[in-house]
Formats: C-alpha cells, structure tokens, sequence
C-alpha cells in the first residue's frame, strides 16, 4: 500500500480512536495500518521459500529433547553382552586405533573395559534391547526410530554441544531453531517461533554449562533467537506489568502510545513507526497468551498422571515434557527441551539411574500424548546428546560402579514423529560400541534429516553473511533416507 | 526525464539507470563472475572443474579441454561461458542447478555485453589503490557545505531527486548529540543552541560535544564489538576475566584523539613498540579479549590453533574488510587468499606466551597492573611514610644495649604450647556450614572442658558441622600436631569420628574408630587413620600429626571439619600443639637462632633468611647489625615492647600498601614468546593435519610489504597503516559513516571482498579514505566534517514517492533515521530521568537483569553461575560499563540486537521485535527511569500543567509536543490521575518499583500518574529512534 494513502486513512479513521480508552481503537488501527505487520513470525519476508522448501513437509514442528552431557549409550541402548567376559580388560589397540581422546583420561594407564551393570530384554514388535533404566521408553519403541551410529568430531562438551546445535563447533552460527524459524516462520503470531525450555534435576540446575548461543540466532536476524520459557519468574522475560500498573492502565497506556506513534508516523513516513505499533500490540497479547500457555490447570488427570508426578512442579523435566506439547499444539515451530547432568565420568550407574528415573517417563508420555491428539504425525520428536561415552572406564572400576570418558565415535539418539519411520533401528557399532561398523551417521546428516522432515532442502536454505552463502549444514549433510517414513 | 528504476537497489540493478556506457568490469563483472562461477572456477584450485578460472584473465581467455575458450574478447556467441549459461539443456545449464544458483536474463545480457566489448579486464575494485577522485562541481539551488555533499548531490541530481529540508534545531541538536556521544540532550543545551542564532551556533554544539569524554565512551562502546570485548572467557565456564582496563585504555584513545595508524598500531602491537609505555601494553588486551576455555579434557594444541585463528579473522574483518576465516580451509572461493597467505597471516599470532587453557583464572597471562592515579599517588605517600617510621625505629635502637644472656649455650629442653583455634566460637571470618547448612552448628553447655560451651551433633549415618575460610589461618610449623577435645556419649556412641581440615583442599584427614568418615575409598594422608574410638563418657584429647594428614610446614588451614558416623558426640577446644621457647630463653639472639634450625622453621623475607642461613663467623657486620635489629624489634620479649608503636605503624602501611597492591586492577595483555612457535599450513583447518612450514608475510597482491618492516606483529600493523594500503582506511571511514547513516557507503561493511556488496557512491568513498589519511587519521576532525555536511543534515522525513525510489536511503536524498543502538536506549532514559552515574572507566557493574537467568545455564563451578545484582551508582551507569557474560549476555542488551561479543562484530543489525516493546514496556531500569523523570517533572517542570508536560517531552525528545500531544498525554494524566486517587496504594507500589527512594515530598498519585506519562514517553517510537 502506498504510505500515503496509508497516512490518509489513518487520517479518516482518527475518530475511531479519538474518544474511546479501550483497545478497539488500536486495534482497529493496527489492522488499517497494515495487516502483514502481525505476521512478523509468518514465512519469512528474508528467505525465498520456493528455493529451499522443496518437499512436502511431513513435520510442521519439532521437539528436541536435548540430553546436555552426553547419556552413556552402552548402559542406555547400545547391548554389548560379550563385554561381560571383557571385564576390566583392556580395549584393544586395534579398536582405539590411535583415535584422540580427552586429557582427561589421556593420561590413564590403561583402558579397562566397563561392561554396563544393567540387565537388557527385548522389547516391541522386532525385539529391540533396552535397558532396565528406560522401562516406559521401551513400551514406545515401536513409534520411534533408534539411531545407534550418532557420530561428531567433537569430544568436549563446549565444541561439542555448540557443532550440534549450530553446525560448527566455533561459537557465531545460528542454531537448529533459529534457522527453522527464519525458514519457516511461526503458526502462532502470539508466541515465539522457537522456544527453550530448561529442566531442573532433583530441583536444582548445575550440571555441564549451556550457552545462549545455542539457541541463539547467530547472524541471522535476532527474531529468530530461541525465547527461554522459564519456570519462575515471568515466564518471558519483561512479561508482566510492573506493580501497581493494572491491566486497564496497561491498555490504557497502549492506546495512547499508538496513537502518538500513529501521529508520528504521518508526520514522518518512516514505515518502522507502523511496524513499531504492531509490536507492542504482539506484545500485549503475549501478556495474555503465555500465562495461559503454561496454565496446565485444565490438562485432564490421565494426561497429568501419564506424565508423572513431576509434572505439576513447574520447571522438571516432566513440566517441561507437557509444556512442549502445548507449544506444539500452539503452533510453536521449535521447542528444545534441555536436560543436563548426563556428564558421568564417575559413579555412572548411580547418576544414570537418577536420570533415566527423570526423563523415561515423561519422554514416553510426550510421544503417547501427541499420538493420542494425532500431532505426532506432524510434529518431529528428537532425543539425545552431545556425544557418547567410552567403554572403558575412567576411575576406578568395579563391576557396580564405573565412570565413563566423552566418547564422539558412536552414540545413540531416537527420532520419532514426523516424517521418521517408526519401529526402525539404525546402524550399528562393533563390539565394543566404539567404532561405526555400518551405517554411519554423522550429526550433519542429522541436522540435514530434520530439515527434510520439514520439507527443507538443508543445501538451500542459506543465509548470505560475509559473502558466503551459510547453511546449517556447512557444506556437509546427508539425508539418512532409511530413517524417513 | 529517464525512465527509472522502481526501486534503487546496490550491487546491480543501480547500473540499468546507464545502459549506454560501456559495462566496468570490475563493478559489474566481476561480482557476478564471482556469485556464481568462482565456486567451481575461481582461486581455489582443489575445486576448479574443466579446468576453467574465472578469476584471473588468462584463466578466462585460456583454451579448455573442450577445445572451447572461456572468453573469447569481442564474440559473446563463441564465448564457452556465454553458451553454456544460455543453454536450454539442463545438465549443460550453468550455473549448475544444483548449486542453488541461477542467473537473471539482464545479468546474462550485462555478461555478453562485456564480451563484445571486447572483455576488459581489471581488478576488484577495493583492492586497487583509490586515487584521489575530482570533487563534482557544486550544483547551483543546493545547500552545500563540503565536499562530502557534492558527491551525495551529484548521484542525487543523476537519480533526479533532491534533498530534504534542513532538520529543525531541535531535531538536529538531538540527533548530532546521540551520534557523537550516545546520549540526548539537555532541556538547557537544546535552549543555549535555540538561542545561538549565529551561522557557527551548529558547529560551535559540534566542538563541544567532541571535546566531551562521553565521545570516547561512545565511540569505545561501538569498538568494542569489532574488540568482541567482554567481562567471561567466553567458553564452558565462563567464568569472570578482568580486562576492562583495556576499554579503558579504548575510551581515552578516542577522547585524546589518538590518530587511527597509532591506535591500530598500539593496538595490535603495543608490546612491540621500543620500550612500550604501560598504555600500550594496555592496548594489545584487543586481541586478548577472544574466547577462550579450560575445559578439562582439551588439547592445547587444538586450541593454540582456534586462538589465533580468531585473531586473524578479527583483524581482517575490522582493518582488511576481508573473511579471511574461509581461507584457514581452503583457497578462498572467491576473494584472492590462499590458504599459505592465510596462514602466513596466522603465524603472526600464533607465538604468544599465553596458555591453551585460561585456568578460569581472572587474569590468564600474560597481564600487567594498572594502578589508577590515586593508587599510584597513595603508594609514594605510604612509601614515604614508612621510611619516616623506619627512622624513628633507628633512633630507638640507638639507645637501646644488647647483651646475649645466653651467648654459647644449647638449646637444651623445650616446651610444648596449646594454640588454641576454635573454643566457644567459630575463628573470625569463619563461615560454619554442614549437614544442616547455615544451622549446622548446635552448643551445648554441658559438658564442657574448655570455657562455656562446646558444640555437638547427633547423627544417624556420615554427618557434620565445619568451617571454612577463617581470617587468621592456623600456619602449620615444623613438629606440629593438631588436636580436638572429643566427648563420645555412652548411650549412644558413634562408629567414627573424625577430623577434616581445609588448606584449599579438605584432602588431609584423620579418622578414630571404622573407616566410615569421608572420602572411606582413600589411604594416606586423605583418609589417615589415627587410632580407636576414644572411651565414651569423658572428655579425650584426639592429637594427630600435621605430617600425617599432609600438612606441610607453613601450610595454611582455614577450615576445619567435625564429623562422625551416628552417635552422639560433643566437641571442645581444637587447635595446634607447638613446641616453643620460654621468654627467658627467647631473650636470647642464639638461642632464638638454634631454635629456629631445629624446628625448621618457614623462612623468613629472603634477606634475612639469607643471614641466619649464613655460619655467624662469616656475617659482615652489617648483616649481624640487621640480624639484632630484626631480633630487638620482633622477638625479644620485652625490649620488642620499645618498638610496638612503630612496629603496628609499619604492620598498617604494610597493609594498606598490600591492599593497594591486590586492589591495583591489571588487564590481559599479548606476549611475544622469545622462541616463535613454528606455523604450518593446516589442512582443512584440522590441527592435526600440519603440512607446509610458513612464516609470517603480509598478502602481497593487497600491498607489497616493506623491506624495512619486522617480521612480527608490528610490522604487520605498520604494513596495515601505510598510507597505500588500499583497504584499511575505507574500511574505516565506511564503519563511522555506517555509524552515522545506518548503513555505509559499502553496506557489507564487514566483507570488501569480491561478494560484497558495491559502493553506493565510490568516489565519495574514496575522497573520504584519501583525506582521512591525509589529515594524519584524525578521527574527531573526520567525523567534525561528516556531521557538519549539509547531507547529515537534511530532515529525516520521508515523503511516499522517495520511500518508493530509495527505501534504504543509500542515495541519502533524506537525513539518516534508524533505531537507536540498545546502550543508547538505556542510556538515555538514564540521562533523562536524572538517575545516570556519570563516572569514566573502571570495573563492570551489575545493573538490574531478571532473577535466575545464568543458575540454570551456568556450569556447577562456575563463578558467573549466580547473578548478584549491584546496589546504587552502579544501577546507573552508562550500560557501556554492563558487566557482559558470553555465555548469557544482559538481555535487556541482546533484546536490542547487542551482540553476544563472542566473535568479532562491525555491523549490528536492527530488528522490530514485540520482546523489545517487553523490554521498555515493564523492565525495571525503566519504570525506575520513569518515574524519576516524572519526580523532575513535578520539581523542575514549572507549576502548570502545560509547562510540566513541555518540560517531560522536552527532555526526552529535545521539542515541544503538539497540540493534538499535548491534548493526548493531558488526557491520559488526568485518566491516571482518577485511577490512582480512587487507589492510591497502587500509586505506591508502582512508584516503588526499582532500588531508589521514592521523593516522599511528592504526592504519591500525581507522582505516578506523571509517572505514567514518563513511561509513555519511554516507549515512543521516537524515543528510540534517531530522527
């Protein structure tokens, strides 16, 4: 629309806001303005869809449950049943084959074997081992897929956890989210497109460090960043009004400031004035719509209970499971759920225990409920870490207790949902699930494999930046197609 | 008139405007060759295919393996490139469809054009020295005022349109006022400048604003993203650095208006410089201010790598305008780098003395002390003082006489003597802790063996109570044994007791009875086993050796631990049993001297040492002079009495001066390693994956390196400052146009190279790099001239029709408008409401930031993991000074599009988003802000309404509102007025918001009804843009 013409009926209209103190006035101004400026989450004005969404998206969301640490998958899904017989024998050199390892147990003697404590049975249609620790997990193995030839190159936390989440192990790139929102934009013009959820362990934080970067938007435009959810305080950051300022002041407020923006804006021109009026409308409908997001007050008993008990403690691992959900069910197009305190390097059966005990549950749950209300057809379920951990030991070894070094060689995720056949499980690792025997998968072609479930041509979607078109997947980047449905 | 353009865009489209000159290669060409050819056919050799290069003009013109050329000048239709970019057959089609790239008929068209021009070749552009271009002749009816306008009107009249009015003052006084110091004007100085009316009254406002030390703040904070300054190291831990005295050092550089060739020099190089002055040491902290990490496990030699290959592409980034990053894996696909050039640039900075690991230490070194003026001042005060102290202690010693009482004798038997450390209380400074935290410590009165009361605990399992951090530490001398009273009851005994004591570690540990105490999996001095339960029922003194429990002479304990597994069990006086002289004994110079070998005890200050270390016979005389002096004064027990005044006098300026000393701030600074670190060209970047040796050289092709230049980092930057050099100054002046107009006159202000984008006026641009270089790199004398330009300016008003020709504005036929940074912001509703702390330099403060942002982020051992917001004045200073953590960065910062510092960053970008309306809508620094604002309203904004609401929108936006505002913001006060009368307790708690006293003088409900009104102001599209 010609600005001018957009000043003239801003004009016309004055007497739409000129003597009411309520908030049709700006609203009824808002939409004279210009309707695509509520759409600022909507496809992307910067990218060119056409060039890079190039299949059916079979998934329009995604839930990334992110195990920060790295879970062992020796003790989790990798059975190794002849390991027994290798107790505290050494790995043999033609398995380490010189590859580096961390400082960390670089300096140890030797490199005892560390067969897991826990017992596997079959479980699901095709008899896939599980662990003991994840009981619940197990009675969904036949809605996801098992990827058991994860692989980086990456073995400490930092490099690690920044190359999976943005494709490079430098700190700069955009994150997974990030460049889904850029490409794809939100389904709700009230929430953010991408949003991370932090869980607390036993009530509290602590555990490998996590960085903004890594839901960070990198050098793509700052909308893109991940918005944290928190469990206290405002569930947004700046969410509430200040005291003493009711929520008719707060409107009040509102009106008055778009109409002076509205007169500025004719007095000037400058088109950011509109965008700037359309922003705070956003802005008071967020004050409205995240309390109620995260109101799970009228979550029906069934569900509460198939998630646990955690999961009226705002904040757990639990909480945040539900609260995924109800993301998803918004529109919300990335929701990352982390978890930390999976960095085992000693007294592993116990920690593990604790963990599993945490996440097994919930992460069940998630996958039944979005079944149930039929989203899981749509909605990409994404479990796992960093990197794995070693088989041999690092500490002292007993057969009931054992820690475990960072180990980038092969490790385990699960996909599920969206795109992902289910029932699968994929690749496979030697004996001594230390090296990919078959079927690699290298997180790139993850990264790649989550793109195309969203029906992204991971080369095309780019972002020019210092005169080079960036990818999430750098330049790397296989769809793994066994895995798609 | 020409038809144009719909849209004037860079780059290409510019150039349809002129269809009838000849194409320029280097401008037209050569990008487009570069887009979409260089991937495959550009420098990086291990990529080219069928052997066809595109970027050099052999290459273009040479003979394929076809049997094809390229190019063939004069004849597009024999031209390969030509052909195959026509070609309807898709396999054939190039670019190739699945490089995601596909060319536009025009851009075709331009290519054959080219050709049959007779293909011309040249370079790029930014790499060919500028040479000074002809001003265009001033353009009668235009305002002009400098050079500068002559070349932005001479595009303008070829676009056909013209300028925008001349700003209003008010505008213009705010506007040059955020753009040389990043805050608003004062009511007053808006008025001084209203009043001047003379011809020089905008300059005059210009001199002063340059003369002010908030241009350096300012200037320093926009420096500081290209620095990627920043208070953590940045990785894993990120735990706090002290580096700040470098943007210090930023901050004072452009406030002297130090020349921009010294300051890259000082910058890159300072250390190098003949006998630097500690400034310039301070300087080099530029590229100390990357990320860095300690993570356990990482290989230093991967990361000596990442360090200094952070530093190159930070240089080139800020003085080349090159990414020169994409050359540290191959040949760079487009701009002329090769992989060796990248490295040779490498091994610059891959000799420093630093370590791989930052130890998450404040100060990783290299770093060097930078005591302020005052410390400094203070240091010579108490030197002075203590040489005046040191002379009364002559004058005394003169009339004192000494005879050894015991000269000749031995030392014969020796006492032994209770220390006692812990009876009744904890040790000054202690913090106890334990099972039940804070509450962990319980008293009883009975029973007791040493004074009134000993503590006690009764467990099921391991439990205890301890303390940790004691002021006094317990110093452990040689033969010393450590010792607790312990009373075990009988009915309800424990299976262990035990005793922990913490030197910085609890590893030394002594248990009685089972090995159920703490750390049970350990032997020796961790877990020392010093005997049975003692009997229950009485009171027993546990005694254990220092030496068993891994306690060294001169350790020093400043935590001890009280555990035990079940039971019940009461604890007494504890401390340190030492063997010592009695006073007459101790009379005796000898004896003392014996005494002192035979217990071995810690030396003392090293010449002294050296004395008593000397056989007696063989001391000079002035050493058994300064040996009896030093016995006299601190250890005869009654003749030390004649010297106690002084003795304390010197023991405080001892301390002060020590105090000084640890509070004397110091900053990370680079070091050249005396033996240099041999660089290797690294394959695919992998640390691993060394190939061919190289030293550090400069690329030539950009400007040859002098002879006479040394082969470090300092010839690097002299090479970088040459008045040649065709890069460094452009890209400067283009940063602080970019910083004045929003985008520079080459918007990639980042990338120079081949894929960035065209000038939008290149002979502007490179009159501006010839004469900043000529003018000796003045910095204020640059930006003097950019803002007194009639172009600067112009009203920012924007009429349909040129919103529709140039929606950037980067033909600037309108003055510059954008939003304002996010310090700016902040820092303005600081100034305006009265609440700014204006206070140069000095450590990053904690202003406010919501609860609980870096705890559920933060590594466990982290010491950035809890956020401890700061109180008073540093609420309020400039957000220059905000304390930045990488890793969770002030989000009322990084909302406003502030970068996180991790990487080098020149051009921030601006977004809309609702999380900023958040921001200024309900952030506490703002409602703060506002009703501060709303408080000088009442008191400084006259008795009327009228006046009060002028003097609000005064200071914030330098003019007065209109009527139709005036009317708008009346009506809201009086609405809120209402509110707040029928509940005035509402008006409190909003006037409550934030750490500072409200004014009680003021009526609570005008008070916040203003206070409303303020905070409408604060969020006014106008406040937070540059207009």
């Amino acid at each position: 629309m010609n600005p001018l013409r957009e000043a003239a009926l801003v004009e016309t209209r004055r007497h739409f806001f000129g003597r009411t103190a309520t908030g049709i006035g700006t609203a009824a101004l808002a939409s004279l303005l210009n309707p695509q400026l509520f759409a600022t989450n909507q496809p992307n004005p910067e990218a060119d869809l056409a060039k890079y969404r190039q299949f059916a998206p079979k998934a329009n969301r995604v839930i990334y449950l992110f195990m920060s640490g790295a879970p062992s998958q020796l003790d989790m899904w990798d059975y190794k049943p002849q390991l027994n017989d290798w107790f505290d024998k050494d790995l043999p050199d033609t398995i380490r084959n010189g590859q580096r390892i961390t400082t960390m147990t670089s300096g140890q003697e030797r490199f005892p074997i560390a067969p897991s404590k826990f017992k596997f049975s079959r479980h699901g249609q095709d008899g896939v081992w599980i662990s003991e620790l994840l009981p619940h997990t197990a009675g969904i193995i036949d809605d996801i897929a098992v990827i058991k030839t994860v692989h980086t190159e990456a073995i400490n936390h930092d490099p690690a956890i920044t190359y999976i989440q943005t494709g490079s192990q430098l700190p700069g790139r955009p994150s997974t989210g990030a460049w889904v929102s850029y490409g794809l934009g939100s389904l709700n013009e009230n929430l953010p497109a991408f949003v991370v959820l932090h869980s607390t362990v036993n009530g509290g934080f602590g555990g490998q460090a996590l960085y903004e970067r890594l839901w960070g938007a990198g050098f793509l435009s700052n909308r893109h960043q991940g918005v944290s959810l928190r469990s206290s305080g405002d569930p947004v950051l700046y969410l509430s009004n200040p005291q003493g300022m009711s929520e008719s002041m707060r409107r009040r407020m509102l009106d008055e400031l778009a109409k002076l923006n509205a007169v500025r804006y004719q007095a000037v021109g400058d088109p950011e004035i509109q965008a700037r009026i359309a922003q705070y409308e956003m802005a008071y409908r967020m004050q409205t719509s995240v309390p109620e997001l995260t109101d799970i007050s009228k979550e029906p008993d069934s569900v509460l209970k198939m998630y646990g008990d955690e999961v009226k403690t705002p904040g757990t691992f639990a909480a945040n499971c539900l609260l995924a959900r109800r993301l998803a069910e918004r529109g919300v197009r990335f929701t990352q759920v982390f978890i930390r305190q999976w960095d085992q390097h000693g007294n592993l059966p116990n920690d593990i225990s604790r963990q599993c005990r945490i996440i097994d549950q919930p992460c069940a749950a998630l996958i039944r409920d979005l079944k149930s209300k039929g989203m899981l057809d749509d909605t990409l379920v994404i479990w796992g870490g960093e990197f794995g951990r070693t088989v041999y030991c690092q500490g002292k070894l007993t057969r009931e207790n054992y820690g475990r070094d960072h180990h980038p060689r092969c490790y385990t995720k699960w996909m599920a949902g969206g795109g992902i056949k289910p029932g699968v499980v994929y690749g496979e690792t030697d004996d001594f699930s230390y090296n990919v025997v078959k079927d690699p998968v290298h997180i790139h072609d993850l990264n790649a494999t989550i793109l195309h479930c969203l029906g992204v041509n991971h080369e095309r979607l780019t972002y020019r930046h210092q005169g080079r078109d960036f990818r999430l997947t750098d330049v790397h980047g296989n769809i793994v197609q066994p895995l798609l449905a | 008139m020409r038809p144009l353009p719909l849209t004037i865009s860079f780059a290409l489209t510019v150039i349809s405007v002129q269809a009838e000159n000849p194409v320029d290669f280097s401008r037209e060409i050569l990008p487009l060759l570069s887009n979409n050819c260089f991937e495959c056919h550009g420098p990086d050799e291990r990529e080219r295919k069928a052997g066809l290069r595109l970027d050099t003009h052999e290459g273009a013109l040479a003979l394929l393996e076809s049997g094809d050329h390229g190019v063939v000048p004069g004849d597009s239709g024999k031209s390969s490139i030509v052909t195959r970019m026509l070609t309807t057959d898709a396999d054939d089609r190039m670019p190739p469809i699945d490089s995601g790239k596909s060319m536009r008929a025009s851009e075709i068209a331009k290519i054959r054009q080219w050709i049959d021009e007779g293909a011309a070749w040249g370079g790029h552009w930014a790499f060919e020295k500028p040479e000074r271009p002809s001003v265009p002749s001033e353009m009668e009816g235009w305002r002009t005022a400098n050079a500068i306008d002559r070349f932005i009107q001479a595009r303008l009249h070829e676009a056909d349109l013209a300028f925008e009015s001349r700003a209003d003052k008010e505008t213009l006084i705010r506007r040059v006022t955020l753009d040389l110091t990043g805050l608003p004007p004062t009511v007053k100085e808006v008025d001084a400048f209203l009043a001047d009316t003379s011809a020089e009254a905008f300059e005059r406002v210009v001199d002063r604003l340059l003369r002010s030390k908030k241009f350096g703040e300012h200037m320093a904070r926009i420096w500081l993203d290209a620095a990627r300054y920043a208070d953590t190291h940045g990785l894993h831990l990120d735990n706090e650095r002290t580096i700040w005295p470098y943007r210090d050092w930023v901050i004072d550089a452009f406030n002297r208006n130090q020349p921009f060739d010294q300051f890259t020099i000082e910058q890159l190089a300072g250390d190098l410089l003949p006998e630097p002055s500690l400034p310039q040491r301070v300087a080099t902290g530029f590229n100390r201010c990357n990320v860095t990490t300690s993570e356990g496990g990482s290989i230093d030699e991967e990361y000596y790598v990442r360090y200094a290959v952070d530093r190159v592409e930070t240089t080139s980034t800020v003085w080349l305008g090159l990414t020169a990053g994409c050359a540290s894996c191959h040949d760079h696909k487009f701009d002329p780098l090769t992989q060796k050039e990248f490295y040779q640039l490498f091994s610059y900075f891959y000799s420093l003395t630093e370590k791989a690991m930052d130890g998450n230490i404040h100060l990783p070194p290299p770093s060097v002390k930078v005591p302020t003026d005052a410390q400094r001042t203070r240091q010579t005060q108490l030197t002075a003082m203590r040489e005046s102290v040191r002379a009364e202690i002559d004058t005394i010693h003169q009339d004192l006489t000494y005879t050894d009482p015991h000269l000749g004798e031995p030392l014969g038997e020796l006492s032994q003597a209770d220390h006692v450390w812990v009876d009744d209380a904890l040790p000054e400074g202690a913090q106890g802790d334990g099972n039940e935290g804070a509450d962990s410590w319980k008293w009883i009165e009975d029973p007791v063996v040493s004074g009134e009361r000993a503590s006690t605990r009764t467990a099921s399992g391991l439990s205890q109570h301890f303390f940790i951090q004691a002021k006094t530490p317990l110093v452990i001398g040689s033969h010393d044994r450590l010792f607790a009273y312990v009373y075990l009851d009988p009915k309800n005994p424990p299976q262990t007791v035990q005793l922990q004591f913490n030197d910085g570690s609890w590893d030394h540990r002594a248990y009685w009875g089972a090995n159920k105490g703490h750390a049970s999996n350990r032997k020796g001095t961790a877990n020392h086993h010093a005997g049975d339960l003692p009997k229950p029922g009485k009171w027993t003194r546990l005694e254990v050796s220092a030496e068993a429990v891994g306690l060294q002479e001169g350790a020093k304990v400043h935590g001890l631990a009280f555990t035990q597994y079940d039971g019940t069990v009461h604890w007494d006086k504890a401390g340190v049993v030492s063997v010592a002289l009695t006073d007459a004994q101790l009379a005796s110079l000898s004896l003392w001297e014996q005494f002192r070998k035979h217990t071995k005890a810690a030396p003392l200050d090293k010449a002294l040492q050296d004395i008593l270390d000397t056989t007696p016979n063989n001391r000079t005389e002035a050493q058994r002079d300064r040996l009896r002096r030093h016995f006299l004064e601190q250890v005869h027990p009654t003749m030390k009495a004649s010297f106690a005044q002084q003795q304390a006098a010197l023991r405080a300026i001892d301390e002060e001066l020590a105090a000084i000393d640890k509070a004397i701030p110091a900053t990370l600074v680079m070091e050249e390693r005396k033996e240099p670190r041999q660089a290797h060209i690294l394959e695919r970047g992998e640390y691993t994956e060394k190939r061919e040796a190289v030293s550090s050289q400069v690329p030539e092709w950009i400007l040859p390196g002098r002879e006479d230049l040394p082969p470090n980092r300092l010839g690097l930057a002299q090479w970088l400052v040459d008045p040649e050099h065709p890069l460094t100054a452009r890209v400067t002046v283009n940063r602080f146009w970019q910083q004045l107009f929003g985008t520079g006159l080459v918007k990639t202000s980042e990338d120079f190279g081949i894929q960035g984008e065209q000038p939008s006026h290149p002979e502007l641009l490179d009159w501006l790099a010839l004469d900043f270089v000529g003018s000796g790199w003045d910095v204020k004398r640059f930006f003097k001239q950019l803002v007194l330009s009639e172009t600067y300016q112009q009203s920012s008003r924007v009429t349909a029709a040129k919103r529709e020709r140039d929606p950037e504005n980067r033909l600037l036929a309108r003055g510059p408008r954008f939003r304002l940074d996010a310090e700016t912001i902040r820092d303005q509703a600081l100034a305006v409401s009265g609440l700014l702390v204006h206070q140069l330099g000095g450590k990053s403060v904690k202003p406010y930031q919501p609860s609980g942002l870096w705890k559920p982020v933060a590594f466990g051992g982290s010491n950035t993991q809890e956020f401890k917001q700061d109180s008073g004045a540093a609420l309020y200073r400039r957000s220059m000074y905000t304390f930045w953590k990488r890793t969770a960065p002030p989000p009322s910062m990084a909302t406003f599009d502030a970068p996180n510092r991790e990487t080098c960053m020149v051009r921030r970008a601006r977004t809309n988003t609702p999380l900023q309306a958040l921001v200024l809508m309900n952030d506490v620094q703002y409602i703060e802000a506002a009703r501060h604002l709303a408080a000088r309203t009442l008191r400084e904004g006259g008795a009327t309404l009228d006046e009060r609401l002028a003097f609000a929108v005064r200071t914030v936006l330098a003019r007065r509102p209109t009527p139709t505002e005036a009317a708008s913001l009346l009506n809201l006060y009086e609405d809120q007025l209402a509110a707040f009368e029928a509940d005035t307790q509402a008006a409190k708690d909003l006037l409550a918001t934030g750490d500072s006293p409200r004014v009680d003088a003021l009526d609570p409900n005008e008070h916040a009804a203003w206070t409303m009104v303020a905070h409408l102001l604060l969020n006014l599209s106008e406040t937070v843009t540059k207009g």
